[in-house]
């Protein structure tokens, strides 16, 4: 049903920091605004462009997967001594991108930012695709994907259990609680918003999804107050996960022995890592579809200089460790580290560790500047030369780790094939995919959370006196 | 009409979140005790003024997240030292620090998913059908109206003098809700 | 009503007597201790380096939670910026009480004995950074860079108190993001030459982020005792509220919680790598008596404070959270204590009475000099950017809106 009436009252915005959200907006058109682009606006030509690439890409990944079912893992450029390629880098590259959703969604709260609200729903959608994506990679890198459920502890008539001290165990446990915890969130988020859909939405099929998805939400002030709670502890429990996660895909490295692997930093130094891919995999996507979509009123600038802030940031402490591990490799004395060290920066794999300290170090200190940080276009060419700068920093880690062997017999290189680059490449499109069906079915931005942080939703204090 | 079986109560509408806190204030001095405000974003005054206590769900919660953490521990003990004790690299049966990632990952699960399904059981959710929706323009509940609803089954409920009562709130309509 | 812009030692009269009873017992603790110099001066530098890095770490916690402030911003700074500019405002005193740790180098640090390198490969090999010039060249700039730092925020910090300038809030802000990245590099840096190289063969990665988040949580819990202190008596006591306790104490769980991660992570990567070069610094600390001290790290360096301050009653409580505040930072020494004490008591835990006087006698000394220090200028920084954010509310239901 289309409300006939309009709204009179006006938000109004103070002067000083660009605001959150563009002044003149009420409750009435930010609903409109938001839940238009799923229910009543007609698909844009460039969403099916968008999505047929997509779609395209996401089949060269199902056609990769099954010829790698039908030949092995042999069709990859993996072998001894670099027993993980490709699909160890991607997994840990598209692991970390989801953490920035999280990050946004959880940590933002608590903190009280309400700068996170226009893009937590969008950033957690990322997530939830980024981890599907991740999790791919593990399974089809065991060989026989089709016995991956022997990760699981379960009772079995072989009487084994799964190896408790691996890392590799804990990375199921981690991954998947974090997929699920993931969703969760997501999910409790969308309830009220799947609401407003189907007390909005003109077809009947829409009536009932939304319906069936929604639950029967009624926004009574009852649930709502179980529903703040629920969601801000959500928040506390995802905080610690999304820092457990990548920590525990660090131990995947770094409680194996393996020089230029075995290092105590990893772990803040691979979760601050992920932010910072994740915030750049954020600002790849929001610049262009905030144009799209003309959601500029949502999306302004002080979100993205946010986001190049905390770019900078990570990717600082990113720096720190690339330091503190290169001076310890020395300081060490161990000389298979000071070889290993030595190796990654003038060895065979030297341009690529030079490459990786452009992307991820060098470029973007320009986000020192305001005015680089405002500047859309330089922050989406910015944000990609991350995305690709963090790929490349699991590229060395994994690759030039493992192919100089403690014995020079054993020496080799890694050259990764089609079938890893159509693999990888394959999981972009099937992250895209998923991304392009969900702006075209679901709320991109929390519309219930919109609507809190108008200045209209403020309760008078003194208000008994009507 | 014998409202008792046809009738689930009497909705007020109302423009703002000031005026519905305000009304939801005066009904409950006016001595209403069932029923319930309804907003498209959480007010946190509505909750005081319903004069509901706190919620259950952080207490569901504790203990969901230390049945995981107990739960995650032993299952790995279990495991690795009485069900298939394996000797790797000389490291204990009960290697407790290889073994608190994933207890972590289970208190976290447990905790999370408790957190969730309480909400909803504490909600009464899922229920696709509610007496509410029967009022065509409580659809708006979801955009940008606020309503007061008082129940039938409280005491003080008398279909006239509490509409008198909810036309003193100056909403912008009222009706009657039918069961 | 009094007025906020007094200077605190006008409206709080009791910090001058404060300051001279401090002073004076650190003064009576030192000369006691001089007395275990004289008798055993090994053990009077561990004890002191474990004093000392107790209250270094108090102070550059608190310089680098102001550097943050700055830049984050939040109501949460606002009420402890002048405890954090007085704090900061120790360092010189910090850089005079390191001269002890640098005329006593040689009852610390093995490797400034050139008879033990010369028989030692990997001692040769890192003689190129760790001897005895270069590791004084490099405490010089550490105490450069920290008093730099030190000196230009506060001194601007007072031309905005006096001029109100929000041009002078944007500079801080830009010496901030650069001083934060300056104390990051000198504190892992300081802490590999200070604590690390006591155990010259050792090496750990992500010491430095562990002693970096150990100032963090040592500052944090030293600001909310002395806000509690502040709360108790005028002109502050209307003015806290439950609310900054929270947020206090919020934070305070935080850097509990890192801390605990930073450790654990050094733990489980070492147990299970299991290398002999690395391993080592844990054996002689968990084979021998000196597990107990590591156990109780875990319990009240983690466990109690982290499960205390889940608890909302007890964040908002004046008088509960200062409680944890202290007890946090009694375990901070303990932590300390962890970190140096085994290097040189091998065969199990050995407790020296200096061990006690030091960091007791070191704390007051520092605390006299915090007391003068925050007794100059006014408790509440007016003119800072999110001072109304923070107050302004509360200021005006006092009825004391300058």
């Amino acid at each position: 049903m289309t409300p006939a009436d309009q709204d009179s009252n006006r938000a109004d915005v103070g002067s000083g920091t660009p605001p959150v959200i563009a002044p003149g907006h009420t409750f009435g058109s930010v609903t409109d605004k938001i839940s238009a682009i799923v229910l009543t606006r007609k698909t844009p030509i460039g969403w099916w462009f968008g999505f047929l690439i997509a779609f395209a890409l996401m089949n060269v990944m199902m056609v990769a997967i099954t010829y790698l079912f039908v030949k092995g893992t042999g069709i990859w450029g993996i072998n001894i001594p670099v027993g993980w390629g490709f699909a160890i880098v991607n997994f840990v590259w598209w692991i970390g991108i989801g953490h920035a959703g999280t990050l946004i969604s959880a940590i933002l709260l608590l903190l009280k930012q309400t700068w996170r609200t226009s893009i937590n729903r969008f950033a957690e959608a990322m997530t939830l695709f980024a981890v599907a994506c991740a999790g791919i990679f593990p399974i089809i890198h065991t060989g026989r994907p089709w016995l991956a459920y022997w990760l699981f502890p379960y009772p079995n008539t072989m009487g084994v259990w799964p190896q408790f001290r691996s890392p590799l165990v804990w990375d199921v446990f981690a991954v998947s609680t974090y997929a699920t915890v993931s969703l969760l969130f997501w999910y409790v988020g969308l309830i009220p918003d799947l609401a407003t859909l189907r007390d909005r939405s003109q077809s009947p099929i829409g009536r009932v999804v939304y319906g069936m998805l929604a639950m029967g939400w009624r926004g009574s002030a009852r649930h709502w107050h179980r529903y703040e709670t629920a969601y801000l502890l959500l928040a506390g429990l995802a905080t610690p996960l999304v820092v457990s996660v990548h920590t525990v895909v660090s131990f995947d490295f770094a409680v194996a022995i393996v020089p230029g692997w075995h290092t105590t930093i990893f772990p803040p130094y691979f979760v601050a890592g992920a932010i910072y891919s994740g915030f750049a995999m954020v600002l790849t996507l929001a610049i262009p579809i905030r144009a799209i979509y003309g959601l500029e009123d949502f999306i302004t600038l002080r979100h993205l200089e946010n986001m190049a802030k905390v770019m900078l940031v990570t990717g600082l402490i990113v720096a720190y460790g690339y330091t503190i591990e290169a001076f310890i490799a020395w300081y060490g004395g161990n000389k298979y580290e000071g070889f290993m060290m030595w190796n990654r920066m003038t060895g065979p794999y030297a341009p690529v560790y030079w490459l990786l300290i452009c992307c991820n170090i060098v470029i973007p200190q320009a986000l020192w500047s305001r005015r680089v940080r405002t500047n859309t276009k330089a922050l989406f060419v910015i944000a990609i030369i991350v995305n690709i700068g963090m790929w490349l920093e699991r590229f060395i880690i994994v690759v030039t780790s493992l192919h100089r062997d403690f014995l020079p017999s054993s020496w080799g290189m890694y050259n990764p094939t089609i079938w890893d680059w159509a693999t990888f490449v394959g999981t972009i499109g099937l992250f895209l995919t998923l991304l392009f069906l969900f702006l075209r079915f679901l709320p991109m931005i929390s519309i219930a959370e919109m609507r809190a942080i108008l200045p209209e939703a403020k309760v008078d204090e003194d208000l008994r006196v009507i | 009409m014998r409202i008792s079986s046809t009738l689930y109560g009497l909705m007020a509408e109302f423009d703002d979140a000031n005026a519905l806190v305000a009304a939801t204030r005066r009904a409950h001095d006016e001595g209403y005790r069932r029923m319930d405000a309804y907003s498209p974003f959480p007010i946190e005054e509505l909750h005081e003024a319903l004069g509901s206590h706190h919620s259950r769900l952080p207490l569901i919660v504790l203990i969901g997240g230390l049945c995981g953490c107990v739960g995650g521990y032993a299952l790995q003990y279990w495991a690795a030292a009485i069900a298939y004790p394996l000797n790797v690299g000389g490291r204990p049966f009960n290697s407790w620090p290889a073994f608190i990632p994933v207890t972590f990952e289970c208190t976290i699960l447990v905790a999370a998913l408790s957190a969730v399904l309480g909400m909803l059981a504490l909600n009464g959710l899922p229920m696709p059908h509610h007496p509410v929706f029967n009022v065509p323009r409580f659809a708006l509940a979801s955009r940008n109206r606020f309503f007061l609803c008082i129940e039938v089954k409280d005491r003080k409920f008398d279909l006239e003098s509490t509409r008198r009562f909810l036309e003193t709130l100056e909403p912008r309509e009222v009706s009657t809700v039918a069961d | 009503m009094t007025s906020l812009r007094q200077t605190a030692d006008q409206l709080i009269p009791e910090l001058a007597p404060r300051q001279r009873q401090l002073l004076m017992a650190g003064g009576v603790g030192l000369a006691v201790s001089l007395v275990g110099l004289f008798f055993n001066p090994a053990q009077f530098l561990q004890s002191y380096l474990m004093a000392y890095m107790f209250v270094l770490g108090i102070a550059l916690g608190c310089l680098a939670l102001g550097m943050v402030h700055q830049l984050s911003g939040g109501a949460w700074g606002v009420v402890i910026r002048r405890p954090i500019g007085a704090a900061a405002r120790t360092l010189p005193l910090l850089t005079l009480l390191f001269l002890p740790i640098a005329l006593g180098m040689r009852h610390l640090y093995v490797w400034t004995d050139a008879s033990l390198v010369a028989h030692d490969e990997v001692l040769q090999h890192k003689h190129v950074y760790l001897n005895v010039p270069f590791f004084l060249i490099r405490a010089a700039i550490y105490f450069a860079v920290w008093n730099a730092l030190s000196y230009f925020l506060n001194a601007w910090s007072l031309e905005q108190d006096e001029t109100g300038d929000p041009r002078i809030a944007r500079r801080m802000q830009r010496l901030s993001a650069g001083g934060l990245l300056a104390y990051g590099l000198t504190i892992t840096f300081a802490s590999f030459d200070w604590l690390m190289s006591l155990e010259p063969h050792w090496f750990s990665t992500i010491y430095g982020v562990l002693i970096l988040g150990g100032q963090g949580l040592s500052a944090l819990a030293f600001l909310i005792a002395v806000l509690v202190w502040l709360s108790r008596r005028p002109p502050l006591d209307d003015i806290i509220a439950p609310e900054h306790f929270h947020d206090l104490g919020n934070l305070m769980l935080a850097f509990v919680m890192l801390w605990a991660y930073f450790a654990f992570s050094q733990y489980l990567i070492i147990w299970s790598g299991n290398l002999p070069e690395e391993i080592a610094w844990y054996l002689h600390r968990l084979q021998t008596g000196w597990r107990f001290v590591g156990l109780s790290l875990v319990l009240f360096h983690f466990v109690a404070p982290f499960c205390l301050l889940l608890s909302r009653a007890v964040k908002r409580q004046a008088q509960m959270i200062v409680k944890v505040a202290l007890a946090v930072l009694i375990v901070r020494l303990i932590d300390l204590f962890w970190l140096i004490a085994p290097e040189f008591h091998t065969a199990g835990v050995w407790v020296s009475w200096l061990d006690v006087v030091l960091p007791l006698s070191l704390t007051a000394i520092w605390l006299g000099y915090f007391v003068w220090q925050l007794r100059g200028r006014a408790i509440l920084p007016m003119h800072d950017p999110q001072f109304d954010e923070a107050l302004g509310r509360i200021l005006e239901r006092a009825g004391e809106r300058p």
